[in-house]
């Protein structure tokens, strides 16, 4: 019985999920050739990649995205989230509404957006430094800032969420807790250190695990409608590089290279957080 | 004692209550500034499109008729409602019968079932995107519904989810209707159903939004507009607009949001809710 209500689960898994990984391993070694079998080449793609300019742009802005990326993504929120909690009722709710909003907006709509507001031209900012007899600058095609905005415009999407995470953290620490560290006379900063920090590690871990994740996969769509990966690979990650590799220069070796590389890159990195932070996790 | 009790959790002493204010007013600015701003430029003739006021002052609804008569925009509406709601209820049917599995009955394999489940979370498109491209194609699926629907049937979250779920749901009442002579079929549709349709309901809205704005893969899997969805034909307006179109795009943008704005400020609280969970189990 149990199997029988499985089985689309595990067919479906085992077909869109574990085979493709199973696959671009395999992808990863060999030459894929038109109309003749695939000639097996060893480790001559990842060897390929690592003598090419453009993996080194991407391995080092994947650095980059993530090094910016987690401290908005995960700590700017805490200290929102706290700002919530000790608002009234009413400000509390709406605030909640608010912050949710941009969770719901499509990452396409968010890009298109942010591309209008910057623009140098049209620009809503610019509308307002014209007044001032200021220029806006084209920081979407500056290859020394166009990264830190798309850090930006994907941090402005998911801070609101991840308060939200953190909110209801927050929500579920009985106030009895709280009023007897209070009673001994403890200030906000103790309360916040000692009581409050511990008792939210684990919404921190789960945020900062997903956020890695996010951080590599959904940039994607930014860097794809804002700069294209540009100006001269400032703003690609090795995502883009392997769906670039993949569906514009048709390189399957190197593209299955790339992702597995990712792949490997990612599992280190969560064993890294299981150990450093997963560790320190306080579960009540 | 009244005094400390509408202080709230913390004590916040004035300056911090200041900057509590201020930080929460600018958040909220940051969010809602630009939304009103694309809102309003929908609105505005074209003669007051670049400069004039952030308002329009002669509002209009022409942007909107106008999205539909320069881009397919209807199509595509109709590829992304059609295909988000058969790939919303399969998912849901799907993730349904897995973890009813995964919670009531024990088998060999079970951890190890659940464990992959929970793994595929961990292994987003961004990783098996190629081969996945290479087999769709391989089954004539590119450009196609079932390219768009059919490897995303399976949603690990849903599957967590209602699995905590069932968990939570008193055994006793299984036992009963066990008793009553139900099998293990009729008990999930007619004593487990019942009693989680609120915690679907909630799952089916997030997953909604997700496919709604989906947009690596029908990037990938879609060409033409037999089954492009409206993210990508949104998209496609970007880059085809010169400058010209704007208000248009804007529309566009707008008539892109308002399915996922509309259905949460609706079911906001039970929303808000299922996502309280999702984040304290993780």
């Amino acid at each position: 019985m149990p199997y029988v209500l499985l089985s689309p689960l595990v067919v479906l898994l085992a077909v869109f999920t574990y085979w493709p990984l199973l696959y671009t391993a395999y992808l990863s070694l060999v030459d894929v050739r038109l109309f003749q079998p695939d000639r097996y080449v060893g480790l001559a793609n990842f060897r390929g990649l690592f003598h090419s300019p453009a993996f080194a742009d991407a391995a080092w802005n994947t650095v980059i995205y993530l090094a910016l990326s987690l401290p908005l993504k995960v700590l700017l929120p805490i200290p929102i989230a706290v700002f919530v909690w000790c608002m009234g009722r009413r400000m509390a709710a709406l605030y909640r509404t608010i912050l949710f909003v941009p969770t719901l907006l499509s990452f396409v709509v968010v890009a298109i957006i942010w591309i209008w507001m910057l623009n140098p031209v049209i620009g809503q900012f610019q509308s307002v430094l014209h007044l001032l007899g200021w220029q806006m600058p084209a920081v979407l095609s500056d290859a020394a800032v166009a990264i830190y905005v798309i850090i930006g415009v994907s941090a402005w999407k998911v801070v609101g969420f991840h308060a939200l995470l953190y909110l209801a953290g927050l929500a579920s620490i009985p106030r009895e807790l709280i009023e007897s560290m209070r009673i001994d006379g403890a200030g906000d900063w103790r309360i916040l250190r000692s009581l409050l920090l511990p008792l939210l590690s684990p919404t921190i871990y789960f945020v900062s695990v997903t956020s890695v994740l996010f951080t590599v996969q959904h940039v994607f769509t930014p860097i794809n409608i804002m700069t294209g990966g540009g100006p001269s690979n400032a703003t690609t990650n090795l995502f883009y590089l392997a769906y670039q590799m993949a569906f514009e220069s048709f390189n399957i070796g190197f593209a299955s290279a790339t992702a597995l590389l990712l792949f490997l890159g990612l599992g280190a990195l969560a064993a890294v957080q299981a150990r450093l932070i997963g560790r320190g996790v306080h579960y009540q | 004692m009244t005094g400390l009790a509408a202080r709230g959790p913390l004590a916040l002493s004035r300056p911090w209550r200041a900057v509590a204010h201020l930080v929460l007013f600018v958040a909220a600015v940051s969010i809602l500034l630009p939304m009103l701003l694309v809102c309003a430029t929908s609105l505005k003739p074209p003669a007051e499109i670049n400069g004039g006021m952030p308002w329009p002052e002669a509002p209009t609804l022409s942007n909107y008729a106008a999205v539909f008569e320069k881009i397919p925009f209807g199509h595509y509406l109709w590829n992304s409602a059609a295909t988000t709601a058969l790939r919303v209820s399969g998912q849901m049917m799907i993730a349904l019968l897995a973890a009813y599995a995964f919670a009531r009955f024990e088998f060999w394999g079970r951890g190890l079932l659940f464990a992959l489940t929970l793994g595929a979370m961990m292994l987003p498109h961004s990783l098996t995107f190629l081969p996945t491209y290479l087999l769709v194609s391989w089954l004539g699926w590119f450009d196609t519904w079932q390219g768009l629907i059919v490897p995303n049937l399976v949603a690990p979250a849903a599957v967590f989810l209602l699995r905590q779920h069932m968990l939570a749901f008193p055994r006793e009442l299984l036992d009963a209707a066990a008793i009553d002579g139900a099998g293990p079929w009729r008990a999930l549709w007619l004593v487990v159903l019942p009693n989680i349709q609120p915690a679907l309901a909630a799952i089916g809205i997030l997953l909604f939004i997700e496919c709604w704005n989906e947009y690596f893969w029908p990037l990938v899997i879609t060409e033409s507009v037999s089954s492009m969805t409206v993210q990508i034909g949104i998209r496609r307006f970007l880059d085809a607009e010169r400058g010209d179109d704007l208000g248009p795009l804007m529309a566009g943008v707008v008539l892109v949001s308002l399915p996922a704005l509309l259905i949460f400020l609706w079911f906001q609280r039970r929303i808000l809710e299922t996502f309280v969970s999702a984040g304290l189990k993780g």
